[in-house]
Parts: structure tokens; C-alpha cells; sequence
């Protein structure tokens, strides 16, 4: 009996071998350098490892040195301000940008389209160092801009500051990203059928009902699409604080993430064992986050449907 | 009364039209200042109020790039980091997304389904470590193989060739191909390939600009300046010669470039790969 089904499952196994070879590049590929370098890395959570000497076992210490640590501390506190405020002011403005231009534009949409999605081709990288010369403590736009206004030459030193630095990161999220969630609710505006707005019109309904009671709900799928996907880059956000600080975390870490501790502990401490710790610790945050998404969502569903 | 009204919506559209035409000025002022900056002198750019319009001092400020390392050598090094990988990336997706929209049937089909799915909410961010000392063990720190090979196995352009695949190429097609004798993949290669040809490009572009992108993997595997893509030797231009703003700009401005060019070629493409991610 149990011979004919694996009989079975050999003679199908034969008949689609082309499934097998179609996954192999990607199966392989993966499994070297994704698979193995994963679980490499949860051995070298619970080890204390400087890649030269024999790694030595010790249990949870990399967990809890790392919530001991207050430089840490301030990295998840850093990471949580500016994902939240990046987060919430790319998604409300190209909220706001997609309806206005949905609704009103009658004609260029294609320019808006395009002209709110060009940041996004430049690297965070790039972007951060375009920023840091217009914010330049003595002679960047900003201070002579401020000079011209007040009388006197402002000497403002932006980027060292730790009131405004993690402002200026989110500022550059925000100028990356807004297009493309403004094209991601374009779309989602493009399937909402028009003849319900007609009827709430004809039924004398405000725009700014129609808008919170007609489209934010309608628009709920892309909204979450959009939430998530900035949550999930948000953890991990490395890019715009290193370069915009040089690599240091601004003055007293100011606005050093958790991806950047990550990178610090591993690549000038050399303790690699803590980075792995570290990077279980994005993931458990990642896994938390799409969990409780996903939950909200069903739940969304199902009151939707009821 | 009507046509009051009209008239009222009109002139309400075109207010609304006018400020967010300039409110997208504000948003590529940083760009096209970064352009103007790039052919201006020091002097210039230290000037109040700032120069709006090109100047002619875009050879001195390349000479001054030169004097640090050779201008074209990013975009060189990003070129050969960005084109393989994507074409390897492009083909091994559109392989898989191939496998598992054909052979729903096939053992194993579920599990590897499940699994590309899962890899979406892997956080790069955990194999950063680990990769590195993998790559040292390989002895591939410092060149671009560790940029180029393992970065072709990517579960989001698995998933994409599959959502593709699947909404494009009926069932049937691949019975008529199996009826003129054609095996599994030769049906791929001869028979689905040139039908996929507008998903392959979306793919390709949305990869080709986040490779030229990226910055951290870069960061870790490149040591040597001679091989550092764009985003790094910019930084570490930015960071020793900060001083000479105009040179910086061109740099950027020269980093930008091929970015830009692609995009305006192929902007319908990527476009259409950022919305069918979010139809899901």
C-alpha cells in the first residue's frame, strides 16, 4: 500500500521532473547563501565570536548584554521615532497628494506621476549627501537662507544637532518615498467604482465626508499594503542615518538604529556574535509586526462582510 | 445657476491644480539644484542669494573629481555589479515563477511555495553577518562576486514571475505546447518566455535601479576604493571633500545619470512593477 503511493509519487515526480529543474537555480542559490548564512546566524547568536579566535559558548549573554546596553536602548527608541514619524507623514501626505490629484487634476496627471516618483530613483545614499550640503553648518543653503531672513549669518550646525537630526532623516524617507505610495493609491482610487461617488454627490454628501467615509475605507487594502511595507523598511533603516552622520550615529547617537548598532558591533567591534543577537531581534520585530497586520486585516474582513 | 457652479469647480480645480504643481517643484528643487550646483564655482555656490542658473565651471569641477579617483569608475563598477546580477535575476525567477505556476501538482510544489512566500518577511538584515564571514571563508571579500551571484535568488522576483506567469499564460497553452512535442523547458524557453517579455522588463528595471541603489552590502564586501559602486564612492567623496561642494554635486549628478536615463526609457515598466506588487 505504501509502496504503491510512493510508486506514485516517484512516476509523478518523473512526469514533472521539469518542475525540479525550473526551481534548482533558485533552490541552490538560496540555500547557500540565504538558508545556511540564517542559521549560521542563530548558532552565532548564543556564541562569543571576533571571526579570529575558537567561538566560545554563552548562552543568552548576547540577548541580554544587548538590552543592558544603553547605546541599544537609544537605538530602538531612535528606530521606533523615526519609522513612526516617517512612516505616518509619507503615508498621509501621498494619501493626500493621490486623492487631490485623482480628483481635481484634469489634466498633466502623468507629470504628478512622475515627478513625485523621481526621488525615489535616487539612492538613500546619494539623497543623504545631497541633504547634507543644503543643511552645511557654514555656508549650506539653509544657514544662508536663515542669514538673508534675520540680518545676521547663521552658523547653525543641523546635522550635529541632536534636536534636528532624526527630523532630517525622516525628511528624507519622506521625500523618497511619498511618490510611490502616491502611485500604490492611485491605483487602488482607479478600483473604486465611480458610480458611488456619483450617488453620494447627487445624495448631497460633503467632500470630506466622501473622503473619510467613501474612499479611507474603500482604500483600506493599499493603506495596510502601504503601512506594512514602510514598517518593514523602517526596522531596518541603515542607509539615510549613516551617510547623513558619516557613519557615527550623530552627536551622542542621536540618531543611531538599530540596523546601524547592527553594523557597529559587527564591522568596527568585531563581535559578531552580538550583531547576530541584535539581528534576531529585527526579526522577531518583523515577525510581531506581520502577524499582528495580518490579524487586523482579517478581522477588518470580516467586519466588512457582516 | 449651473453653470455658476461649474465655473466655481473650475476655478477651485485649477487653484488646487497650481499649488500642487508647486509643491512637485519643491520636490525636485533639490535635484535640479544639485545640477546647477555641479557646474558652478565654490564662490558661486557659497553666494546669497544661491545661483539658480547653470555656470561654466563644470570642467574644473571635474578635474578636481579626477584629482581623487576616476570619474567614470563608480559607474563602471556599478555596471558590472547591476547588469549580470539582473539578468540572472530576471532568469531564475521567471524559471521558478515558471515551476510553480505550471506544476501545481508536482510533490514538493507546496512546500516550495510556502517557503518563496516566507522568504518576503525575512529581514535582510538577519544573513548580513553571516554572509560576510561566508564570503570570507570563499575568499570573495573585496571583488563583486558576493553582490552579483547570491543576490539572484530572490524570493520577491520569484513571487512577481509567479503572479505573472499565472495571469498571463492560460492552461491550455502549455497542453498544445506538450501536444506538438515540446518538453517542459523548451516549453519555458521557445513558448513562454516571449509571451512574458513585458514582465521580465518590469522585473528587470525595478532591479537594475535598486542594485545601482543599494549601499550596505556594498559597504560591507567592497573595501578597496577602486572597486566601490556609486553610492560609496560618493560617500567617501562627500566625506573628504566635503569642502568642495561643486565637485561633490557633479559626482552625484554624474551618479544620477544613468539612473534617470533608464527611467525615462522604461518609466511605463516600472510604474507598472510598483502597482502590480500592490494589487496583492
Amino acid at each position: 500500500m505504501a509502496l504503491g503511493r510512493t510508486g506514485k509519487t516517484l512516476r509523478q515526480m518523473r512526469r514533472d521532473n521539469a518542475f525540479y529543474l525550473a526551481m534548482a537555480p533558485f533552490v541552490v542559490i538560496f540555500l547557500i547563501f540565504s538558508v545556511f548564512p540564517v542559521l549560521f546566524s542563530f548558532y552565532l547568536g548564543f556564541n562569543q565570536w571576533d571571526g579570529f579566535s575558537e567561538p566560545r559558548f554563552v548562552g543568552f549573554e548576547n540577548y541580554l548584554r544587548a538590552l543592558n546596553d544603553p547605546v541599544f536602548q537609544k537605538a530602538i527608541w531612535n528606530t521606533i521615532y523615526l519609522w513612526f514619524w516617517s512612516s505616518v507623514v509619507t503615508v498621509t501626505l501621498a494619501l493626500g497628494l493621490a486623492v487631490l490629484v485623482n480628483e481635481y487634476v484634469a489634466f498633466g496627471k502623468n507629470w504628478f506621476r512622475m515627478v513625485f516618483l523621481l526621488p525615489l530613483l535616487v539612492a538613500p545614499a546619494i539623497a543623504a549627501i545631497i541633504l547634507r550640503v543644503f543643511f552645511t553648518s557654514s555656508g549650506g543653503l539653509v544657514n544662508l537662507f536663515i542669514g538673508s531672513i534675520t540680518g545676521t549669518p547663521s552658523y547653525f550646525d543641523w546635522l550635529g544637532s541632536q534636536e534636528w537630526i532624526k527630523p532630517l532623516v525622516a525628511l528624507l524617507v519622506v521625500w523618497r518615498w511619498t511618490g510611490w505610495y502616491m502611485i500604490i493609491f492611485m491605483a487602488g482610487l482607479q478600483s473604486i467604482p465611480r458610480d458611488i461617488y456619483e450617488a453620494a454627490r447627487i445624495d448631497g454628501v460633503g467632500r470630506w465626508a466622501i473622503f473619510s467615509r467613501i474612499t479611507v475605507p474603500l482604500l483600506m487594502p493599499s493603506i495596510a499594503f502601504a503601512v506594512i511595507t514602510a514598517t518593514l523598511g523602517g526596522l531596518q533603516m541603515f542607509d539615510e542615518p549613516y551617510v547623513l552622520t558619516q557613519g557615527l550615529g550623530g552627536t551622542n547617537n542621536s540618531t543611531t538604529t538599530i540596523g546601524m548598532y547592527l553594523y557597529a558591533t559587527a564591522f568596527t567591534q568585531f563581535n559578531f556574535g552580538l550583531g547576530s543577537a541584535v539581528s534576531w531581534y529585527i526579526f522577531a520585530a518583523v515577525v510581531v509586526l506581520t502577524l499582528s497586520y495580518r490579524f487586523l486585516n482579517q478581522r477588518m474582513r470580516e467586519g466588512a462582510g457582516a | 445657476m449651473r453653470k455658476l457652479l461649474a465655473n466655481r469647480e473650475r476655478r477651485i480645480n485649477l487653484a488646487i491644480t497650481i499649488a500642487l504643481f508647486l509643491l512637485s517643484l519643491l520636490f525636485v528643487l533639490p535635484l535640479y539644484w544639485t545640477s546647477v550646483f555641479a557646474t558652478r564655482s565654490l564662490q558661486d555656490v557659497f553666494s546669497f542669494p544661491p545661483p539658480f542658473w547653470y555656470g561654466d565651471n563644470i570642467v574644473r569641477n571635474y578635474q578636481n573629481i579626477a584629482n581623487v579617483f576616476p570619474p567614470f569608475r563608480p559607474i563602471i563598477n556599478s555596471l558590472i555589479v547591476a547588469v549580470p546580477k539582473t539578468i540572472g535575476l530576471v532568469l531564475v525567477s521567471a524559471l521558478a515563477g515558471y515551476g510553480l505556476s505550471r506544476y501545481g501538482r508536482a510533490p514538493g510544489h507546496r512546500f516550495l511555495l510556502a517557503m518563496t512566500f516566507a522568504t518576503l518577511f525575512f529581514p535582510p538584515t538577519l544573513a548580513l553577518i553571516p554572509f560576510f564571514l561566508q564570503m570570507s571563508a570563499f575568499g570573495w571579500l573585496n571583488t563583486f562576486w558576493p553582490l552579483i551571484i547570491p543576490a539572484m535568488a530572490s524570493g520577491f522576483g520569484v513571487v512577481w514571475m509567479y503572479t505573472y506567469i499565472g495571469s498571463t499564460i492560460p492552461k491550455e497553452l502549455y497542453e498544445a505546447a506538450e501536444m506538438d512535442g515540446a518538453k517542459g523547458l523548451s516549453t519555458f524557453f521557445f513558448v513562454v518566455l516571449p509571451i512574458i517579455r513585458p514582465g521580465l522588463a518590469a522585473l528587470a528595471v525595478w532591479t537594475l535601479i535598486s542594485t545601482w541603489n543599494d549601499f550596505q552590502l556594498p559597504l560591507v564586501v567592497l573595501a578597496e576604493g577602486s572597486r566601490f559602486t556609486v553610492p560609496l564612492a560618493l560617500t567617501m567623496l562627500s566625506t573628504t571633500h566635503y569642502s568642495d561642494m561643486p565637485a561633490v554635486m557633479l559626482a552625484t549628478l554624474m551618479g544620477l545619470v544613468p539612473v534617470f536615463v533608464l527611467f525615462a526609457l522604461l518609466s511605463r515598466q516600472f510604474i507598472a512593477g510598483l502597482t502590480s506588487g500592490a494589487v496583492k
